[in-house]
C-alpha cells in the first residue's frame, strides 16, 4: 500500500470555480486560493478528503 | 523593493465587513489601510444576493443602484410544495432586497475611501507579523513583491475561507456539520415572482435549502446549500440543484448565464474573535446566520463596532486583547442571542422529516399569525397536529 500522503491532490482547472469552499473547511489550513489558482501544500495535506466533500462541483481529485 | 508601511489600522479583505470596519475606523480618526487580494472589489460574486434591509440605517448604508428588486415577502415551500408566506408585516426583518452584490461591495469600498481609507488592490496577506505573541501587522504580497505592513490593530475580514484568523491563533476551524456547500445559477427565462424570495425545504437540499431570488422579470438566482456532513459523493451540491431544476418546468426551461459556488458556515457563534492586536469580523468570524446562511447584515453590523473599537485602540495606544474586548462584547450584545437561537432552530430543522415539514406548513395554511415566532408557529401547528409539536417541546 502506498502511503496516503504520497498521493497527488489537485483541483481540476476544468471544473474548479475558485469559490474557496475547500479553503474554509480544510482542517490544516493548507489550501491556498489565488484569483484563478488553487494550490495545496502537499507536505502538510494528509489527504483527509474533507475538501473533496465540501467542493460543490467535484473539482478536487486525489490519486 | 517596496518600502514597508506603517498604519493605525490594517484591514485584510474588502468585502462588506472589511469595508465597513475600515470606514468606521477612519470616521473615528484612524489612519486605515484596506487591502484586497483581488483586482476588482466585489467580483467575482459569491453570494445568493438576497438580504434583509432594516439594519442598513444603523450602519450608515444608503439604498443605492445596487438594489435589483425590493421584495414583499418570503415563501417557504414544504416538500409537498404547499406554501407558507412570510410577508413584511409580520417579518419585517427577514425580507428585503435582492441586490447586485458586486455593486454593493463597490459602494461600501467607495464609502470607506471617501472617509479617508487607503484602498489597495491586488494585495494579499501571506502571514501575520507577531512580536511576543502580539499581532503587529501582516506580511503582504503585491505584484509578486512581499513587504511588511505594521499596524496598531490588524483586522481579519477575509471571508469564509479565512486564513488570517488561524494565522493569528484564533480557531476558526469548522466541522463538516458546520458548513453548507453551495452552488447557484443565475437563470434567465424562468417563471420567478419578483414579489417573493422563495425557499424550498426538505430532502431536496439536506441540511440546507433551495433558493430562488428574483433579480428581474424572468431572471433569478437559483441556488442550493447542502450540509457537508450529509454529502456522500462528489459534486453533490450540483447534483441536487440540477435535480431540483429538472423537476420544476418553470426553471428547467431557463438558461444558465452564470455560476457561483461557495461555502457557508452554519455553526454556533465562535467563542473568541479577538487576540492581542487582532480582531476577526464577518464571515471570517463565523458570523453568518446559521439558519438563513446570510452574512452581509451581521458582517456590517459587527464591522461598525469593530472599526470604532479599532480607532479607539489606535488612539489610546492600547490594542491588547483586554482593550479589544469592547468589540467582543459589543458585537455579542448586538448579534449573539439571535445567532445562537437560529443555530438551535437550524439544528432542529436538520432532523425533521419531510412528512413533519409537510404537516407544519399544512397546519399554517389560512392561519393569520400576529407575529412570526417559533412559539406562534408551534401553537398553530399544535391545534392541527398535536403529535408533531411533541418533538418541539423544548422550544415552547
Amino acid at each position: 500500500m502506498p502511503n496516503k500522503k504520497s498521493l497527488h491532490i489537485e483541483a481540476s482547472g476544468q471544473l474548479c470555480i475558485y469559490c474557496g469552499a475547500c479553503v474554509g473547511i480544510c482542517p490544516l489550513n493548507c489550501i491556498y486560493l489565488d484569483e484563478t489558482r488553487i494550490t495545496f501544500d502537499e507536505k502538510i495535506c494528509t489527504r483527509c478528503e474533507i475538501c473533496v466533500r465540501a467542493c460543490p462541483v467535484g473539482a478536487i481529485e486525489i490519486g | 523593493m517596496v518600502a514597508d508601511l506603517k498604519t493605525d489600522v490594517l484591514v485584510i479583505g474588502a468585502g462588506p465587513a472589511g469595508s465597513m470596519t475600515a470606514k468606521w475606523a477612519a470616521k473615528n480618526g484612524a489612519k486605515v489601510l484596506l487591502i484586497e487580494k483581488r483586482q476588482e472589489i466585489g467580483s467575482p460574486v459569491r453570494c445568493g444576493e438576497g438580504m434583509s434591509k432594516e439594519w442598513l440605517g444603523e450602519v450608515g448604508i444608503k439604498p443605492g443602484k445596487w438594489i435589483n428588486v425590493e421584495v414583499e415577502g418570503a415563501r417557504i415551500f414544504s416538500p409537498r410544495e404547499q406554501v407558507f408566506e412570510i410577508n413584511e408585516k409580520h417579518a419585517g426583518n427577514e425580507v428585503g432586497y435582492v441586490v447586485e452584490r458586486d455593486g454593493f461591495d463597490k459602494q461600501l469600498a467607495i464609502d470607506a475611501a471617501n472617509e479617508g481609507v487607503e484602498v489597495v488592490l491586488k494585495t494579499a496577506a501571506v502571514e501575520v507579523l507577531k512580536e511576543k505573541g502580539k499581532v503587529v501587522g501582516a506580511k503582504v504580497k503585491q505584484f509578486g513583491e512581499k513587504f511588511d505592513v505594521r499596524a496598531a490593530v490588524t483586522i481579519g475580514a477575509d471571508g469564509f475561507e479565512s486564513q488570517v484568523g488561524r494565522w493569528a491563533g484564533l480557531p476558526t476551524n469548522l466541522a463538516l456539520r458546520d458548513m453548507d456547500t453551495c452552488l447557484q445559477y443565475r437563470m434567465t427565462n424562468v417563471d420567478c415572482d419578483t414579489r417573493y424570495c422563495d425557499f424550498y425545504l426538505g430532502k431536496v437540499a439536506p441540511g440546507g435549502y433551495v433558493w430562488v431570488f428574483p433579480k428581474d422579470d424572468g431572471l433569478a438566482n437559483v441556488g442550493i446549500g447542502v450540509q457537508v456532513s450529509q454529502v456522500k459523493t462528489t459534486a453533490e451540491a450540483r447534483k441536487y440543484l440540477d435535480a431540483w431544476i429538472d423537476k420544476h418546468p418553470g426553471y428547467a426551461k431557463g438558461k444558465k448565464i452564470d455560476m457561483v459556488g461557495g461555502g457557508v458556515s452554519i455553526s454556533a457563534p465562535m467563542k473568541q474573535t479577538v487576540t492581542d492586536g487582532f480582531m476577526l469580523v464577518g464571515d471570517a468570524a463565523r458570523m453568518i446566520d446559521p439558519l438563513t446562511g446570510g452574512g452581509i447584515a451581521n458582517g456590517c453590523i459587527a464591522g461598525k463596532i469593530c472599526g470604532e473599537v479599532a480607532a479607539k485602540a489606535a488612539q489610546t495606544g492600547d490594542s491588547s486583547a483586554a482593550f479589544l474586548q469592547a468589540y467582543e462584547k459589543g458585537w455579542r450584545a448586538r448579534l449573539e442571542e439571535k445567532l445562537y437561537r437560529n443555530w438551535l432552530a437550524k439544528e432542529k430543522l436538520c432532523t425533521i422529516s419531510d412528512e413533519t415539514f409537510d404537516k407544519i406548513v399544512d397546519a399554517l395554511q389560512g392561519v393569520r399569525l400576529q407575529k412570526l415566532s417559533v412559539h406562534n408557529i408551534l401553537k398553530a401547528v399544535h391545534e392541527k397536529y398535536p403529535e408533531v409539536t411533541k418533538e418541539f417541546e423544548a422550544f415552547l
